[in-house]
């Protein structure tokens, strides 16, 4: 049985609460001592240089890479352990593109914990299938094979994927790199949807204004966690030279930070090691 | 139409005839998760890594596909094990422990003299040599495996294309993962008496990759993969037959066939329609 998001609003303790995470690969500490707390419904932009930890920090989240130390808790519950339903949206470089699947049944996917593994979608579920692809504008595109899309096509299909998933926290990983302006667009209005639904969103993004302008709590990684909260804690000189180093000009009131080559984090990872 | 009866009336043509078939489509459904999760060499290596089992049930007097089975599960297994949490890569893995179990195979079977022609039977196989015995086994492969398959098929299907979703969903991940790798054992095991170890990469891989050709979608896939994996055997056994050549490559050669005229007459993916399409725009 679903617990619809807005019957736990207010009543449980924060969403999402990281202990002292670390996550290693390679032997090598990736996510150092991270702790923070995000509260219900929360919108969090994830920003930090490449190499950060952004990718590793949704990937913990999700259970798919294990912790070395540490606790993730969703309601006060152990990872796995919550009722809670987690959908994240990969960056696109993850995604087999050439897998023999249409729109329509990747979208599908989102219902499939609804109605079983070997139950039929109720019409529900089917209702549900097309709102969100109505949402995303890519109803037109239901029969079509995913590897025949455009780059911002792609992304409204595992958009739509995930509001079929009616999720209560949703992770976003580099949702506006490498998409069309009206793509972005859509992603903004849905996170304002999401907003008003009460869901849990993290989104991590190289755009640091994007992140100042429509995100009211910041989270700056390196590593380990600079700055987390609102963009004036967060955007300060301190934390913008901890984190982006020589990446970053500083001059009087303005920052400028140079951004490489966004999605390529493992590859960044021993470069970044010996300074 | 005599000639098509004319074989079936030898009862060891008959249960080569339906070995075939059963192969085919097993193959051919299990072959869609080879060719969509790039595991070619992974099926060719499990084939060859059963060679040991079938040494050992030789010299212990057991029954040789038992020992095939019981060697492919290992080995199928063992690549998991190593490649967990990702501190061998998978292609490493599956290379290491697919020349070990060759070598340990051939040091066995070295050490056996009268085990030539028997051995060249599991190489390259000998369909028109299934007992009874063997037909229920494979039989029974066969309704195991495809019944997992189609049961599983949802699971199967994010697992593949979307690991990371399947996950969130809370999907047994690594269990559906070894699952794969048993059911890709037991195929091969299947198969070794009508196509051989040699050959039955192809088995796996062909038909597959020529429905992948033909279809947008997984479930078709999957039927048509089955389709050309059950036609190819039919053929090719009708071609050794009258061709007096070895079954197990009459029936990749026409499995081989289907591919060729797939990948150069398919709608869309096809190398005719992509070079008419570009020399339109």
């Amino acid at each position: 049985m679903k617990i619809r998001a807005h019957e736990l609003i207010g009543t449980e303790p924060a969403r999402l609460d990281l202990e002292n995470v670390v996550v290693a690969f390679n032997g090598h500490a990736i996510l150092d001592n991270v702790s923070f707390e995000v509260p219900h419904g929360a919108q969090v932009a994830v920003v930090g240089p490449n190499g950060a930890g952004k990718t590793t920090l949704f990937k913990a989240l999700v259970g798919l890479l294990p912790l070395r130390r540490g606790q993730i808790r969703i309601h006060g519950l152990p990872l796995g352990q919550h009722k809670d339903c987690v959908a994240y949206i990969p960056q696109r470089e993850e995604v087999d593109w050439r897998f023999p699947v249409t729109v329509e049944e990747v979208v599908m996917m989102g219902r499939f914990n609804d109605f079983g593994w070997l139950g039929k979608p109720s019409p529900q579920d089917r209702e549900a299938v097309l709102r969100s692809m109505a949402q995303l504008g890519i109803t037109k595109l239901a029969r079509r094979s995913i590897g025949e899309l455009s780059g911002g096509q792609q992304q409204r299909v595992f958009l739509a994927r995930a509001v079929a998933q009616e999720p209560h926290i949703l992770l976003m990983d580099e949702p506006f790199t490498g998409v069309d302006v009206s793509t972005q667009e859509a992603t903004l209005d849905l996170l304002d949807e999401l907003r008003s639904r009460g869901v849990t969103v993290m989104v991590s993004t190289h755009d640091l204004n994007m992140a100042a302008e429509r995100f009211e709590r910041i989270l700056l990684l390196k590593r380990r966690l600079i700055a987390y909260g609102t963009r004036e804690q967060v955007f300060t000189r301190e934390h913008i030279a901890a984190a982006f180093g020589k990446q970053a000009l500083i001059l009087d009131n303005i920052v400028v930070v140079d951004h490489c080559c966004p999605g390529d984090e493992h590859d960044h990872i021993h470069t970044e090691e010996t300074p | 139409m005599t000639w098509l009866v004319e074989p079936l009336q030898y009862a060891f043509m008959q249960r080569g005839m339906i070995a075939a078939v059963l192969v085919g489509l097993l193959c051919a459904v299990v072959g869609t998760y080879v060719v969509l999760r790039s595991m070619a060499f992974l099926g060719d290596a499990l084939a060859h890594a059963i060679l040991p089992g079938v040494a050992i049930a030789y010299l212990l007097g057991g029954n040789l596909l038992v020992g095939a089975l019981i060697a492919a599960i290992l080995v199928a297994l063992g690549i998991g094990f190593f490649t967990r949490g990702g501190t061998v890569r998978e292609d490493t893995a599956i290379g290491i422990l697919f020349s070990a179990a060759l070598a340990l195979g051939v040091a066995l079977i070295s050490s056996i003299r009268s085990y030539a022609v028997d051995l060249s039977h599991i190489i390259f196989g000998n369909v028109l040599g299934v007992g009874p015995a063997d037909l229920w086994l494979i039989a029974g492969l066969t309704v195991l495996v495809l019944a997992t398959v189609f049961l599983l098929f949802r699971p199967f299907f994010v697992v593949s294309f979307d690991p990371v979703m399947a996950k969130t969903l809370r999907l047994p991940v690594e269990l559906l993962r070894n699952l794969l790798l048993v059911l890709l054992a037991l195929t091969i095991v299947g198969s070794i008496q009508t196509v051989g170890i040699g050959l039955v990469a192809a088995m796996l891989v062909t038909p597959g990759a020529t429905a992948y050709l033909l279809t947008r979608r997984l479930a078709p896939m999957m039927a048509i993969s089955a389709a050309l994996g059950v036609a190819a055997s039919v053929i090719g056994l009708y071609l050794s037959y009258y061709l007096n050549i070895v079954s197990g490559s009459a029936i990749v050669l026409v499995a081989t066939a289907f591919f060729l005229m797939a990948f150069f007459f398919a709608p869309q993916k096809g190398w005719v329609w992509q070079r008419l399409h570009v020399q339109r725009r």
